[in-house]
């Protein structure tokens, strides 16, 4: 008698997870991406327990002290342990990075899809505006607005979520104007769907796709950016650490202790770099092109 | 071509407005009074009453605000805290910003395209893996660590190159082009990882077309084959990246002058927003805006130019 082994029906939405999943763990570097990502991630949340000193220790009989068993990345200019600082640095660019990223997509992409899908005068408005508001690089825009803010975490996070808003909306409204042809979105106009169903259900499941991973790769320049800021000391103030903080003062001690300016941005660097390769994932393994 | 050029100078002209209402608005936002800080922090009413009405702060904002736009227009942008014209300081430092804005192009051109090029060609091989890496690492590396690494080997360590400064071209164009050497190489990386990207992309798609088979039957070399399409490809492709990227280009200027205390306009930028000079960050902000979108009125000139489908179409996003 032959044996068929019939596999556990699955729901589509769940038959996709798995296809995602599976084409997600077949590229490396995303997973790498991925796990250097929540490194930094729980990193940020349990700096308390993992950092072995507090951010403003300071032990001026160990200034500028190199890296030994006791400081494992050695001092800084105050005595602070380095790697301690760059744990509970990690925080401020996290909580940047992350938390205007989600401001940003709060705020534009219902804006955006507002223009994109009704068009008329609400786009042309929004497209202008939009327009006008591109008009001034992200960087400038966030250090205006952190100037007139004042310096803050909060401040900067806002600066930084407010210049990523018109990118934003751009890409939402691109894509709202795209689905809007779309044969299943007429076909449920044509059924007498109302409207907001028809975005609700159709358009924005849709979108979702391109949002996830434009916001991404969005991070990692909200997390430059929030080093920016701190480094032209427009963001987190001292004491709170931060690394853009850390190596504004760094380059004052360049010749002494170079070490000093390679850590902060090094940290910097291998954050950015692991939302870049997980967004360059999450966008390979969501294009409906690729097969593998 | 003449009524697409028009539209978008006219849409531009349009940006450029209410980018100044925004500008205006924007610096009349922050923080602090402006009398006090031009009457030298005076506290006595009658001395802020009176240089407020010397500076017309006591006029209604409309009003004021036309005044401004109107003598900017004569090339009036008012003075700064230390009573030097603004309009002087900025044209004397833009051509700085501007020559290292375009030695960092030059470096990414020479970087990006041949290394797009080699990925392309060789698509799958290891080159082109170590290729599209290297591209990914160049667009996390934040510009002003790599710009303190350098520093750190170059001058410190190496001393061949100054650690920062400026020399004029006219003064000493060695000098002047060892001072720019490390900024040019910093923003060059980065835009160089876009642009081999793009010229990556670009160039697989028209080394896959019909046509290009069609001469490889012929007998053409895989060389010409692929020099005259890198070559078409590379005009198309800098001029969209430098486009796409010119936001990002300008905000590298800005923190590429101030990490190598290059006095140019980015520097002006940064050093007018700490000081709260308010007439200072106005001219500067509005020049930034204004430039950018000329600029951007170029790149899309120069596109429909080399792509004569974007002119039938008056595409735009």
């Amino acid at each position: 008698m032959s044996y068929v082994d019939v596999a556990p029906a699955l729901s589509p939405r769940a038959r996709r997870r798995r296809i995602l999943r599976r084409r997600f763990l077949r590229r490396p570097l995303a997973v790498v991406g991925l796990v250097v990502a929540l490194v930094f991630v729980l990193g940020a949340i349990l700096a308390p327990v993992v950092a072995p000193y507090s951010a403003s220790a300071t032990d001026f009989s160990s200034v500028l002290g190199p890296p030994s068993s006791n400081h494992l990345l050695g001092t800084d200019e105050l005595g602070r342990d380095v790697f301690s600082r760059i744990v509970w640095g990690s925080r401020a660019s996290i909580e940047a990075g992350v938390l205007s990223v989600l401001l940003a997509m709060v705020v534009a992409v219902p804006i955006g899809l507002a223009a994109g899908y009704f068009r008329g005068w609400i786009d042309t408005v929004i497209a202008r505006l939009t327009d006008v508001l591109l008009a001034f690089p992200f960087l400038i825009l966030a250090v205006g607005l952190a100037a007139i803010l004042g310096p803050s975490l909060s401040n900067a996070t806002l600066a930084l979520g407010i210049g990523a808003v018109p990118a934003l909306i751009r890409i939402a409204r691109g894509e709202a104007l795209a689905l809007r042809e779309e044969d299943y979105v007429r076909a449920a106009v044509a059924n007498g769907a109302g409207e907001l169903r028809i975005i609700a259900r159709h358009v924005l499941p849709n979108m979702l796709s391109t949002l996830i991973v434009q916001g991404t790769v969005l991070i990692p320049t909200a997390i430059i950016g929030e080093a920016v800021l701190s480094y032209l000391g427009l963001g987190v103030q001292p004491p709170t650490p931060s690394w853009g903080v850390m190596l504004s003062d760094a380059q004052s001690y360049l010749t002494q202790a170079p070490r000093l300016a390679v850590y902060p941005g090094l940290a910097i660097f291998l954050c950015s770099l692991s939302f870049n390769l997980l967004g360059d994932g999450l966008r390979d393994i969501l294009d409906p092109r690729t097969t593998r | 071509m003449g009524g697409f050029l028009l539209r978008k100078a006219g849409a531009a002209l349009v940006v450029v407005f209410c980018a100044s209402v925004l500008v205006f608005v924007g610096v009349r936002a922050l923080p602090g009074d402006p009398a006090i800080a031009l009457s030298g922090e005076s506290n006595d009413p009658a001395v802020l009453a009176a240089v407020r009405h010397e500076y017309g702060l006591d006029r209604p904002l409309p009003v004021q605000y036309a005044k401004w736009v109107w003598r900017a227009l004569q090339g009036n942008l008012g003075l700064d805290d230390r009573r030097l014209p603004v309009a002087h300081t900025i044209v004397s430092r833009i051509p700085i910003s501007l020559e290292l804005a375009l030695l960092s192009v030059l470096v990414g051109m020479v970087i990006g395209i041949p290394a797009g090029v080699i990925a392309a060609v060789r698509r799958g091989k290891p080159s082109d893996h170590a290729a599209t890496t290297f591209a990914l690492v160049g667009l996390s590396l934040p510009h002003f660590w790599l710009g303190l690494l350098m520093i750190i080997v170059f001058a410190v360590d190496l001393h061949w190159l100054p650690s920062g400064g400026y020399v004029s071209f006219g003064a000493h164009p060695i000098s002047n082009l060892e001072h720019m050497a490390m900024p040019a190489i910093v923003l060059g990386t980065g835009l160089s990882a876009v642009l081999m990207r793009q010229m990556r992309s670009s160039m697989l798609t028209s080394l896959g077309a019909d046509y290009v088979r069609t001469a490889r039957a012929k007998g053409l070399s895989e060389w010409s084959v692929v020099c005259k399409h890198a070559f078409r490809n590379s005009l198309i492709t800098v001029t969209t990246v430098v486009g796409l990227q010119l936001g990002a280009l300008i905000s590298g200027v800005v923190i590429t002058e101030v990490i190598f205390v290059i006095p140019g306009f980015g520097h002006l930028t940064i050093d007018a927003i700490t000081a709260r000079d308010y007439t200072t960050i106005q001219g500067v902000v509005l020049v930034t805006a204004t430039g950018y979108v000329l600029v951007n009125l170029l790149v899309d000139v120069v596109y429909s130019l080399l792509n004569p489908r974007i002119r039938v179409s008056g595409g735009s996003a």
